[in-house]
């Protein structure tokens, strides 16, 4: 409707809010000539991370390429444009009995946008168990660095056809392409969702340390894995979090959050088989909106941080985080059980105390993984992944993630330009 | 930058230096080159092709795999790697060029209960990786009807699937890292594989997960396991009317329950199985069976599988039954897998199809695949995997008849357009290789095209490996990767 009188008003203020693929085209193109990089944003959820791109990248603002352009619900499958808020997306697939299991960390009440959440990969705690955007996604539309429109996958839930386009632009940050149009595979909701806090007392002699020890988390995780139960969500809280959220038994120990989902006797069977890990709660299911907020409640500069390792280390995952998080005592701690990832939330973050705290982790880099072994007991070799740090720590948590030859030469062969968020994800598409 | 490329792909090789060469890597009896030797490499599974290598060399280790490549990439000779030879679209048919089979590499190098991975070679057989996780019990979830024989290099080139890829995902959704020689001989890890950890950086093993044997060859696969399941329940489903057996399928998809499969057979299928060895006992006189499958917790599966079997006979079902043990469940799967051997049965020639239409379109689909096969006096015999609208309509021929072959070939083409049309994709499981690549401008727009050809020449810019499929070439413009030297490192 405005988008190309907008356009016009935004560009004179250096930027372009396109409210179509074409529109979207125009601006790749003019910027791809003029060699002046691009910041794309979706709704603005995220920029406040305090990550710095080209001090003269010009915003790409996808706010006005909105709405839902397909959705049959027999098909289980919806396709939205790429600045659709994941909040839309709920309302409209809840009154089919439906919905997308999709629920990123945000600080924003309407979850984010759709395109946003693929482009960067982001999971909440139901990725371990729904799948995660790379899995969720079926097909996307986009315009690459040099000005073409692509599509890859489609419509359909299964689908081998031709170079998988799609996954390469999920969780590309926008490098390669700005994502205009999302498809994604919905589910029909349960019969029965139930949530469940479990609160694991400690023994005796525990008690004195930390009830983050990591002795309490490997003997709370051997009895989850031996309970006959599979959880759709199953989240580990410190004690500062679980106060946070409000959730009983906050002040003993551990607090395991759950979420229980099908017909009503495995439900119950499940909650019956989680009381011998622990003392079970039932708690209302809107502790998972105030869990993916919970850093919008902080104040002052927040940095949020994700470890993670093999699923059976998390125990020295959660250790490593604790450690790293000591300086911090308003630190909000959580753990996806399943996948092994450990996610703090420190409010407060002086930016030298924390360059202290996790100067090992930068010193590996973002891309930690697969050069060390990881079964070396007691030792960190995992990944770290700051999702949000004061702006002058970015220097120091420099991202290797595409600086392998093989992820340069990607860049380069869509985005040649380099206009495309440079710097976002580590400088590998900085040519020479 | 931009610089044009010539594609070595023309380039004279002279086969027996380059078999000499290979020889010194794997010994003569790695080489294979005497027309004869190579008969057995001239086809895959699909019927009505044929091409004949110009060798085939055969590694039984890492390192000979790593050395061969690279000879390869010396002699810039391009090439085709090849699993079990079980494919369904023409992939690893290898058209006067080298053929390297992999099906020597079957080492499973690691098996980590704890985490549920497992690290193998390419030539490992699919269901031999089960075998091996199933005292821990665990299991290798992805099962493509050819998983007694096919490997799991071949699985990731293809990104197979399988009936109960519906719950559990396909191969994408199981592999969690691996080794890959480019053709150029450069090794590269993609995913974090088993020191596990979040992914960071472009999903690289995603685009090489189901590229077809076109980026390059795996050296190791990480794979995920699965636990097996504490319960199974399967039900039958007969129905007098195809349209109302489609509409059942949807139904219990949008009732929440996620099934571990929901296949479906149109009546010429159950009659082909029924009248061969692998009858399995389907009633012979109804329009579809749906076979259904739930998995898991035993708490909760009988309540679902009463909601499926109320489902099926809300949507007129005449009956349902569910398999009351292990044997009787193997004996409805059986039919289910072998359905396309049974429609051997019937012709000499069988072309197996593949496509995926959105779940809601089945009736009317399947009622236009029934129309097009009368106009064009063919017979088509429906098997398909219901839960995710991943048909194969099946056509049994007689090669030798040109007219019958010519029908054959017109009715397949109608198809697939139809399928397109309802809004949907030209293949599933199977993989584009030879046989889809006229359709693929049906689907992509030549600008998609072009971006698919840019991230292959990424993993290959001389574009050697496994050349002419997948894209047609008319959409690969000049390469804009720079390019490299190729060569022995």
């Amino acid at each position: 409707m405005t988008g190309v009188h907008e356009r016009d008003a935004a560009r004179t203020s250096g930027g372009w809010a396109p409210d179509s693929v074409e529109a979207v085209q125009d601006a790749v193109r003019d910027a791809a000539a003029k060699r002046s990089p691009i910041r794309i944003v979706g709704l603005g959820t995220w920029l406040d991370a305090g990550h710095p791109t080209s001090p003269d990248a010009h915003p790409l603002r996808l706010s006005a390429l909105q709405g839902i352009t397909q959705y049959t619900p027999g098909d289980l499958t919806l396709t939205a444009r790429a600045g659709t808020p994941l909040a839309a997306i709920e309302s409209a697939t809840a009154s089919e009995g439906q919905w997308l299991p999709l629920d990123p960390y945000s600080v924003a009440e309407h979850g984010g946008s759709l395109g946003a959440t693929i482009a960067t990969a982001s999971a909440g705690p139901l990725g371990h168990a729904l799948g995660l955007p790379r899995d969720i996604v079926l097909g996307v539309e986009a315009v690459t660095g040099d000005g073409s429109i692509v599509r890859g996958g489609g419509r359909v839930v299964k689908n081998v056809a031709g170079f998988d386009l799609t996954r390469l632009l999920t969780g590309a940050w926008g490098t390669l392409g700005v994502l205009t149009e999302v498809t994604v595979r919905l589910r029909g909701r349960p019969a029965c969702d139930e949530t469940l806090a479990i609160v694991r007392h400690q023994p005796r002699v525990a008690r004195g340390r930390a009830a983050g020890g990591t002795e309490a988390v490997q003997d709370l995780v051997h009895a989850l894995r031996a309970a006959p139960a599979t959880p759709i969500a199953l989240e580990l809280l410190n004690r500062r979090l679980a106060s946070q959220l409000e959730l009983p038994g906050a002040d003993d120990g551990l607090v395991v959050l759950a979420r229980l989902a099908g017909n009503s006797e495995r439900v119950a069977a499940e909650r019956a088989a989680l009381t011998a890990v622990g003392e079970v709660t039932d708690v209302a299911p809107a502790v998972w909106g105030a869990l993916r907020r919970a850093e919008a409640v902080t104040e002052g500069a927040v940095a949020v941080l994700r470890w993670s390792q093999l699923p059976a280390l998390l125990a020295a995952t959660w250790g490593h985080a604790a450690a790293a998080c000591e300086p911090f005592p308003d630190a909000l701690v959580h753990a996806s059980i399943a996948r092994g990832i450990v996610r703090a939330i420190i409010p407060q973050a002086d930016a030298a105390l924390l360059a202290a705290a996790i100067a090992d982790d930068a010193a590996r880099g973002r891309s930690g993984h697969g050069s060390v072994d990881a079964r070396a007991p007691g030792r960190f070799t995992g990944t770290c992944i700051p999702e949000r740090l004061p702006a002058r720590l970015w220097g120091a948590m420099v991202s290797r993630a595409t600086d392998d030859p093989l992820s340069r030469r990607v860049r380069r062969a869509f985005d040649p330009a380099h206009v495309l968020n440079p710097g976002l994800l580590g400088e590998g598409g900085a040519f020479d | 930058m931009g610089r044009s490329l010539s594609p070595p792909v023309d380039a004279p090789v002279a086969p027996a230096t380059l078999a000499r060469a290979l020889e010194a890597v794997v010994g003569p009896r790695g080489v294979l080159q005497r027309s004869g030797e190579l008969l057995v490499y001239t086809a895959d599974a699909l019927p009505g092709y044929r091409k004949v290598p110009s060798l085939a060399v055969f590694p039984s280790t890492r390192e000979q795999l790593v050395s061969v490549v690279r000879v390869l990439a010396e002699y810039r000779a391009p090439f085709v790697p090849r699993g079990a030879g079980t494919g369904l679209s023409g992939g690893a048919l290898a058209d006067g060029v080298v053929l390297l089979g992999l099906n020597r590499l079957r080492r499973i190098l690691a098996l980590d209960a704890d985490n549920a991975i497992a690290v193998v070679e390419p030539g490992v057989v699919n269901a031999a990786l089960s075998r091996a996780a199933a005292p821990f019990g665990l299991y290798y979830a992805p099962d493509p009807s050819s998983q007694a024989a096919c490997t799991i290099g071949g699985n990731v080139a293809e990104n197979a699937g399988g009936p109960h890829c519906l719950k559990y995902g396909v191969t994408l959704n199981h592999v969690l890292g691996l080794t890959a020689i480019l053709p150029d001989g450069e090794i590269v890890t993609l995913g974090p594989g088993a020191s596990g950890g979040e992914p960071t950086g472009y999903d690289l093993l995603a685009a090489f997960v189901g590229s077809e044997g076109c980026f390059g060859v795996a050296l190791d696969v990480t794979v995920k396991l699965t636990r097996t399941p504490d319960a199974v329940r399967t039900l039958l489903a007969d129905f007098p009317h195809l349209v109302d057996a489609a509409r059942a399928t949807s139904a219990i998809i949008a009732a929440g329950i996620l099934p571990a499969a929901l296949e479906m057979m149109d009546g010429p299928t159950i009659r082909a199985v029924e009248a061969s060895v692998y009858a399995a006992g389907y009633p012979t006189d109804v329009d579809a069976v749906v076979l259904a499958e739930v998995d898991g917790r035993t708490a909760g599966l009988d309540a679902d599988a009463r909601t499926i079997a109320q489902l099926c006979t809300d949507h007129g079902a005449r009956t349902v039954r569910v398999a009351s043990d292990p044997i009787e469940r193997a004996r409805l799967w059986q039919g289910r897998k072998k359905a396309f051997g049974a429609m051997g049965r019937i012709s000499s020639h069988l072309v197996v199809q593949d496509a995926v239409i959105p779940r809601t379109r089945l009736p009317d689909v399947l009622v236009r695949i029934r129309q097009i096969a009368a106009q064009h006096g063919v017979s088509v015999c429906n098997v398909f995997h219901a839960g995710d609208g991943n048909l194969h309509p099946n056509i049994p021929y007689h090669g030798d008849d040109p007219d019958e072959r010519a029908r054959v070939g017109d009715a397949m083409r109608e198809i697939m357009r139809t399928c397109v049309d309802a809004g949907g994709t030209i293949t599933g499981e199977h993989g584009v290789g030879l046989d889809k690549l006229e359709y693929m401008d049906l689907i992509f727009s030549p600008d998609s095209l072009a971006a698919q050809c840019r991230l292959r020449d990424v993993f290959d810019p001389s574009r050697r490996a496994n050349p002419g499929k997948v894209v047609p070439i008319r959409y690969c413009r000049e390469s804009v990767t720079r390019p490299r030297n190729p060569g022995p490192a």
